[in-house]
C-alpha cells in the first residue's frame, strides 16, 4: 500500500471495493480507479498500442496516454476509458486491454523485439506482397495486435438524452480562473453556466498545497461551491465536458450523469447538452508535457504535476513500495515543486535532475543541476534511472520518477473554427489565437496566465469583460489572498541519445520516428502526424503535441512557430455514440403518427406498414389466410363487387380561404382551378418550379373563396410549406389565407359499387344520388344523427367511390358504424396494398410515377398544363429536352399471365443488348390483380402510346429476370369511367 | 346529436392522467381549437372580448384564450366547444376561419415543484429559454421531431399543443421527460 497516512480529498471512513484483472482491491470515496490502483501498489496498468511495452497511470486527467481500462462487465463494458477520470464506486470493474494472455506476461509483448520493422508508417511499406494476403490476413493480424479495448458485442442498456441550455456566460472549468469567473458573473446576475470535466469543483487548486487567504485551497474552493449553489442563476456542471465550440455561440457538452454509479437506476447515463451561450469564458487550465528520454515509458515514470495531483488530492505515491524513493527530472522550477510536496508528505525524494547549469535550489534535497537522465530500469516498472551530469553518468535506484517539461495552455477549444494558436517564447508555449470561436475568451492557465493570483485575477476580468460585451455590468469580487510560484523554465524539449526515446505513449512514437519520417521527406507537420500516427490515438496527443513539434523543429532547423501546430477539432475528448444519438431506441426510435383508425385497425389484427413517420394498415387478415396475398386478393375484390372501407386520413388536406384563393390555386396548378363550380371537385396537377410533375391530388370548393387542397401522404408538409412560401414570399400581394387540416379530419374512402347504398345508410338527410350528388360533387353535410362531416365523389380504384370525412375523434367510431351498416352489403375493410393494387388497375399514378423525373406528359396529362395562364413550372415545363421527353406512362402485362413483374425493371425491345444505350424506359409500379387473374406493372415506355399490342422485354438483371410483357393501355380496368359516373 | 361516441387522441374515451413524481401530465381533448387569419387590410378584431396577443404571446379571458401563430393569424382556444369555427365566425364575420379541434392533441404539464421543475423539463424537450419563456409566452417549436406549440400557462403550467396523430409519441416523450427530470431533481435533493 503507497496511500500517504493522512491528507488527501477521500473520505477515509467509507471504504469501497472494486476489481482490476480479478484481483480485489478496496479504495475510497473520491478516489478515481488510478488513484485507488496507485494506493494498491499496482503500477502496471496496461500495454502499449504497437510494442506492447508495459506501462503505468502517466497523467492524472483527462489526458491520460497510458492507463485505458475496459470499465464494467456484461453489456455496460465500455472499452478505452482512463482509469484517471473513472470515478470509484463500490463494485467497479476493471481490466486491463490489449494484450495476450495475463498484463504481466502478454505474449505480444514480442512486438517488442520486431520494433527496428514496425517504425513509422511500416504498414505502408511492409505486408505489400502477396497482395491477397493484405484484406484476409495481415490486417485482420494487425488489428489484433494494435486493438484498443474489446466491445461486449451486447446492446446497451442504458438511455441517453439530450438538452439545450440558454445562458449569458458558459464557463468552462472550474479551477481558480473559472471559479472567480463564475462568482463575479454570478453575483452580477448574469444567467451563468460553469461546466466541470472532474468530478470535483477546483481545478489544479485541489492538487496543489497553494493557501488562499492563508488556509487550504479546498476550503476556499468549498465556499466558493456553496455560494454558486445557493445562486439561482448559476448551474454547476460537475462531471460534464465541453468537447467542442460550434457556431453561433453553441457550445457541445456531455454530462456524464450517472457513470459514477453502478447503474443509472431511473437517470440517463450521460445527457448530451447543446449550451447557447451569449459569451463564454475558457478556463480549461493547463496540461503538463514531458520530457523524451532514453527509455522512458515504464511505468513508475509520469507528469511531476500528476505526481504531485496523487500524493496532494488523493494521498498516493505511484511507489510500489512506500520506501522506494522518488526523482523529479525538469527543466523548470515546477518540477522542484513536486519533490517538495512528497517531502512535505514524508515520501524518500532521492532528488532533482534539473536540465538547467544554473538550476535554483528550493529546498533540502539533492539537486543534479545540468544534468539529464540518459537511461532507465524496471521490467514491469521503474526501479533505477541513469543520470548523466557533464560526461559522468551513474545509476540511481528509485520507484518513481516524475518528469517535468512544462505547461500547455489548453488551447483545444480556442482553437476550434480554425483558430489557430500563437507561440509564445516567454511561456514556451502555443497560446489561443486571435482567431478562434467568437465570444470565447481564454483566462488563467489557458491564456498562459499560471499562477494561482494570476488566474483568479484573470477570471475575474475575463468575466466583467465578457458581460460588458453583452451589456450587462459586473463588478469586481474580492479575491483571496494568493501567490504566484516561481515559473521559469528552459526550452529544452528532449533528451538526445540512440536509445527509443517515446514522445507518444499511447500510438508508441519515439523521437526516432519523427527523425524518420523527417528523412522520408515528411516535411508538413500535418504529414508528420499521419506518417507516425502521433497525435492519432484517442488521448489526441494532449501531453506529446508540443514536444513532437519542438522534436521536429529541431530536425528542420525551423522555429516551432515556423513548423505549427496541426488542427484541432472537436471533441475534445471522446463522445460515446450513444450520447450523441441522445434519443430513443426501439419503438420509439422516431416518433410516429397514427391514423384515427389506428386503434380500430389494431384490434381488427391489421398488419401495419410504416409510411413515412405514419404507420398504415396495410392488409387486414382473415381466419384461414396464411399469405398477405390471399387477404389483399379478397380486399381488392370485395371492392370491385361490393364496397370497401379505408382511412385515407393521411393524404393532405390544405384549407385555402380568401378573395383571391382561385387566383392563388391558379397559379399553383398547372391547370385552371378557378372556375371550379362551388361543390364540385377536381383533379389537380402540381409542377416543380423546374418543370417537372410535383404532386397531384383534388381540389374541393367549398365557397367562392374556400377551397380544400388535396396533396399526395409524402408530400402533404412539402406541398404546404411551398404554397405558404408562395403566398408569404411571391404573390403577398393576394388575399390568401392558409392552413394545414391534414389531422383534423378522419377520411374514410368508401369505394365499390355498392358505396352509395352504404353511405345513405349513414347520411342523414343530404341526397347523395347520382343526380343530386354527381361525379367530382363535393358537400357538407351531417351523418349519423347530427355529426359534421364532409362528403366527396371522388374515386382512386376507379368505381364508385367517395371520401367521407368527419372529425378525427369520430373516425374510429365512423368505421365501426359502416361495418355495422353495410353488414349485408358485405362491406371490407382494405389496407394500403389492397388501394396500391386497386389504382394500378386503375391506371392512377402515384408517389412511384411522381418520384421527380417524370413530366406532365410523361404521365399522359400534358394537356393539363393550361396554356391559358401561368403557373409555377408551366413554362419550364415546355422547354426543349423536358418537352421532347417521348416516354408515356402505359400498361404491362406479361405474356405468361402468372410471371412476376418485378417494379424497377428496364424495359427493352426484344432480343435488343440490354444496355443503357437500348434503354427504354422502366416499371414503375407492379402487382397481381385478382380482377384480371395476372400480373400487371404501369411504366413509362419510349413512346409508349404508340406501341400498345408490342411484346416487350421487362428486365431485370440483378436478379437475372426477364420477363416479356405486352404494352397495354395504363387502365386496365373500366378505361372509359363509366363506373365512376354511374 | 349523433350517437357516435368519440375517442381522444390517445384512443380513450376518458382523458389520460398520469402522475409522474412530483409532475403530473394531463391530456385536455375538451380544448377546442379554430384558427383566425384575417383577410387583407381587415382591422384585428376581439372574438369574446380577447385582446388578440402579439408574436410569441398568448392571452386569456374567461373561457376563452388565443396565441399568436403568425402575421395576422391566431388560433383561439375555448373549452368544451364542438364547434368553435362556427361561433368564431359568428364573432368575426369576415375572417378566414378553419376548424382546428380535431387537428391537434392538447397536453398540459403541471409540477408541484414549481417554476423551476418546468424549467428543467423545458431544457430537455425544447431548444428555448426557460427564462425567456414566461408565462404567457407561446411558440412554434421542434419538440422530439415533432412539431408542437407551446404555452407557458403560468409559471409552473407547460401546455404542449401537437398535431393529433402524433398524440401517442408526444405523449410517450412528454412522460418520458418528466420522468427522467423527477429523477434529476431527486438525485439533486438527496444527499
Amino acid at each position: 500500500m503507497t496511500r500517504l497516512s493522512t491528507g488527501g480529498l477521500i473520505d477515509r471512513e467509507t471504504q469501497l471495493r472494486f476489481s482490476f484483472n480479478g484481483r480485489s482491491y478496496t479504495g475510497h470515496p473520491g478516489d478515481t480507479l488510478a488513484s485507488a490502483l496507485l494506493a494498491n501498489g499496482v503500477q502496471l496498468v496496461g500495454r502499449s498500442f504497437k510494442y506492447h511495452r508495459p506501462r503505468g497511470v502517466f497523467a492524472a486527467g483527462s489526458e491520460e496516454p497510458n492507463a485505458m481500462v475496459e470499465l464494467r462487465s456484461g453489456a455496460r463494458q465500455e472499452p478505452n476509458t482512463r482509469a484517471t477520470v473513472a470515478e470509484l464506486f463500490d463494485g467497479l470493474v476493471a481490466r486491463s486491454q490489449n494484450h495476450v494472455g495475463s498484463l504481466e506476461r502478454d505474449l505480444l509483448a514480442i512486438n517488442d523485439l520486431f520494433a527496428p520493422f514496425l517504425a513509422a508508417g511500416f504498414y505502408y511499406k511492409t505486408f505489400m506482397w502477396p497482395k491477397a494476403f493484405w484484406e484476409k490476413l495481415y490486417e485482420p493480424a494487425i488489428r489484433r495486435a494494435a486493438g484498443l479495448g474489446t466491445l461486449s458485442m451486447r446492446p446497451d442498456p442504458d438511455s441517453y438524452d439530450k438538452g439545450f441550455l440558454h445562458c449569458d456566460l458558459l464557463v468552462i472549468g472550474a479551477g481558480a480562473a473559472g471559479l472567480a469567473a463564475a462568482l463575479t458573473a454570478g453575483r452580477a446576475g448574469a444567467q451563468v453556466v460553469l461546466a466541470e470535466e472532474d468530478f470535483q469543483l477546483g481545478g489544479r487548486l485541489l492538487s496543489e498545497r497553494d493557501s488562499l487567504d492563508g488556509a487550504e485551497a479546498s476550503l476556499w474552493v468549498t465556499k466558493m461551491r456553496e455560494e454558486l449553489q445557493s445562486l439561482a442563476n448559476v448551474r454547476l456542471m460537475p462531471r460534464t465536458t465541453v468537447f467542442g465550440a460550434y457556431d453561433h455561440g453553441i457550445y457541445g457538452a456531455v454530462e456524464r450523469v450517472a457513470d459514477h454509479l453502478p447503474t443509472p437506476g431511473d437517470r440517463v447515463r450521460q445527457s448530451l447538452w447543446r449550451i447557447r451561450a451569449k459569451r463564454a469564458i475558457l478556463a480549461a487550465g493547463a496540461i503538463e508535457r514531458h520530457i523524451p528520454f532514453a527509455e522512458n515509458d515504464r511505468p513508475g515514470i509520469m507528469l511531476a504535476g500528476a505526481m504531485r495531483a496523487y500524493a496532494n488530492r488523493w494521498a498516493v505515491t505511484p511507489l510500489k513500495n512506500a520506501t522506494d524513493r522518488v526523482a523529479v527530472f525538469t527543466n523548470g522550477d515546477d518540477g522542484h515543486r513536486t519533490a517538495l510536496d512528497l517531502m512535505a508528505h514524508g515520501v524518500p525524494v532521492l532528488g532533482v535532475i534539473d536540465t538547467r547549469a544554473d538550476a535554483p535550489r528550493f529546498g533540502d534535497y539533492r539537486l543534479f543541476a545540468g544534468a539529464t537522465i540518459t537511461g532507465t530500469k524496471g521490467r514491469h516498472g521503474l526501479t533505477a534511472i541513469q543520470i548523466t551530469q557533464g560526461s559522468k553518468a551513474a545509476w540511481y535506484s528509485v520507484g518513481a520518477l516524475g518528469v517535468a517539461g512544462g505547461w500547455n495552455p489548453n488551447v483545444h477549444l480556442a482553437s476550434h473554427h480554425r483558430g489557430r494558436p500563437v507561440w509564445d517564447e516567454g511561456v514556451l508555449a502555443f497560446l489561443p489565437g486571435p482567431n478562434g470561436p467568437h465570444g470565447l475568451i481564454p483566462v488563467g492557465a489557458a491564456a498562459g496566465k499560471g499562477g494561482v493570483a494570476n488566474a483568479l485575477a484573470d477570471g475575474m476580468q475575463g468575466a466583467i469583460t465578457a458581460l460588458g460585451q453583452i451589456g450587462l455590468a459586473a463588478k469586481p469580487i474580492p479575491l483571496p489572498q494568493a501567490e504566484n510560484t516561481p515559473a521559469t523554465q528552459e526550452a529544452f524539449w528532449h533528451v538526445p541519445g540512440r536509445r527509443r526515446a517515446w514522445v507518444d505513449f499511447q500510438n508508441d512514437v519515439t523521437v526516432k520516428d519523427i527523425a524518420l519520417a523527417h528523412k522520408e521527406n515528411m516535411r508538413s507537420v500535418e504529414h508528420l502526424k499521419r506518417w507516425t500516427t502521433l497525435g492519432m490515438a484517442t488521448d489526441q496527443g494532449k501531453t506529446s503535441n508540443i514536444s513532437a513539434l519542438a522534436v521536429m523543429a529541431e530536425l528542420t532547423g525551423k522555429t516551432i512557430p515556423q513548423t505549427g501546430t496541426t488542427m484541432f477539432r472537436p471533441p475534445y475528448t471522446g463522445v460515446s455514440l450513444a450520447v450523441l444519438g441522445g434519443g430513443d431506441t426501439g419503438p420509439h426510435f422516431r416518433p410516429k403518427r397514427l391514423t384515427p383508425t389506428h386503434y380500430w385497425a389494431s384490434a381488427r389484427g391489421a398488419s401495419f406498414i410504416e409510411v413515412g413517420p405514419w404507420m398504415r394498415a396495410q392488409f387486414f387478415p382473415q381466419p384461414g389466410e396464411t399469405h398477405w396475398r390471399h387477404s389483399v386478393d379478397r380486399e381488392v375484390l370485395a371492392v370491385r363487387a361490393g364496397v370497401g372501407i379505408c382511412d385515407v386520413t393521411t393524404l393532405g388536406k390544405i384549407d385555402v380561404q380568401g378573395a383571391d384563393a382561385g387566383e392563388f390555386l391558379n397559379r399553383v396548378y398547372a391547370n385552371m382551378m378557378g372556375t371550379l363550380k362551388v361543390g364540385m371537385v377536381r383533379y389537380g396537377l402540381m409542377l416543380r418550379e423546374d418543370g417537372h410533375a410535383y404532386d397531384d391530388g383534388t381540389c374541393a370548393r367549398l365557397a367562392e373563396d374556400h377551397f380544400i387542397v388535396t396533396t399526395t401522404t409524402a408530400n402533404a408538409a412539402g406541398v404546404y410549406r411551398q404554397l405558404e412560401f408562395f403566398r408569404q414570399c411571391v404573390w403577398p400581394d393576394l388575399d390568401v389565407q392558409l392552413i394545414s387540416t391534414t389531422d383534423a379530419w378522419a377520411q374514410i374512402a368508401v369505394a365499390g359499387p355498392k358505396s352509395r347504398m352504404l353511405l345513405q345508410r349513414v347520411v342523414d338527410d343530404a341526397d347523395i344520388s347520382n343526380a343530386a350528388f354527381p361525379f367530382m360533387a363535393c358537400r357538407a353535410l351531417t351523418i349519423c344523427g347530427g355529426l359534421r362531416a364532409r362528403l366527396f365523389r371522388i374515386s382512386f380504384s376507379g368505381e364508385l367511390a367517395y371520401e367521407l370525412a368527419v372529425p378525427a375523434r369520430y373516425g374510429h367510431a365512423l368505421m365501426e358504424r359502416l361495418m355495422e351498416q353495410g353488414a349485408d352489403l358485405g362491406v371490407t375493410p382494405y389496407g394500403t396494398e389492397a388501394l396500391g393494387v386497386l389504382r394500378i388497375e386503375k391506371g392512377h399514378a402515384a408517389g412511384a410515377e411522381l418520384n421527380g423525373q417524370t413530366t406532365a406528359q410523361m404521365l399522359g396529362l400534358g394537356r393539363m398544363v393550361s396554356a391559358k395562364k401561368d403557373s409555377v413550372g408551366a413554362i419550364m415545363s415546355r422547354r426543349e429536352g423536358l418537352a421532347g421527353d417521348k416516354r408515356r406512362l402505359v400498361g404491362l402485362k406479361p405474356v405468361t399471365a402468372q410471371t412476376p413483374v418485378a417494379a424497377g425493371s428496364h424495359l427493352f425491345t426484344r432480343r435488343a443488348v440490354q444496355d443503357m444505350a437500348n434503354d427504354q424506359g422502366w416499371v414503375t409500379s407492379a402487382c397481381y390483380s385478382p380482377h384480371l387473374e395476372s400480373y400487371i406493372a404501369l411504366g413509362f415506355l419510349e413512346d409508349g402510346e404508340n406501341r400498345l399490342g408490342e411484346v416487350i422485354t421487362a428486365a431485370n438483371p440483378l436478379e437475372g429476370q426477364e420477363v416479356a410483357v405486352e404494352v397495354v393501355s395504363a387502365h386496365f380496368v373500366d378505361p372509359d369511367g363509366g363506373r365512376l359516373r354511374d | 346529436m349523433t350517437d357516435l361516441i368519440p375517442l381522444t387522441a390517445l384512443g380513450c374515451t376518458a382523458a389520460r392522467h398520469e402522475k409522474i413524481g412530483a409532475f403530473h401530465l394531463t391530456e385536455r381533448p375538451n380544448l377546442a381549437l379554430a384558427s383566425l387569419s384575417l383577410r387583407k387590410g381587415q382591422a384585428v378584431p376581439s372574438p369574446f372580448g380577447l385582446v388578440l396577443p402579439g408574436p410569441g404571446q398568448a392571452v386569456w379571458s374567461g373561457d376563452h384564450g388565443a396565441f399568436w401563430t403568425g402575421r395576422d393569424q391566431w388560433m383561439i382556444e375555448a373549452n368544451g366547444q364542438t364547434d368553435l369555427a362556427a361561433l368564431l365566425k359568428a364573432a368575426v364575420p369576415n375572417a378566414s376561419i378553419t376548424e382546428q379541434t380535431d387537428g391537434f392533441a392538447a397536453f398540459e404539464l403541471t409540477t408541484e415543484q414549481g417554476a423551476d421543475a418546468i424549467d428543467e423539463v423545458m431544457r430537455k424537450l425544447v431548444n428555448l429559454d426557460p427564462h425567456a419563456f414566461e408565462a404567457g409566452s407561446a411558440t412554434r417549436t421542434t419538440l422530439d421531431h415533432i412539431s408542437v406549440f407551446l404555452i407557458r400557462r403560468a409559471p409552473d403550467k407547460l401546455s404542449v399543443i401537437g398535431m393529433r396523430t402524433y398524440a401517442a409519441a408526444l405523449w410517450h416523450a412528454l412522460a418520458q421527460v418528466a420522468r427522467r427530470t423527477d429523477a434529476d431533481i431527486d438525485a439533486r435533493l438527496s444527499p
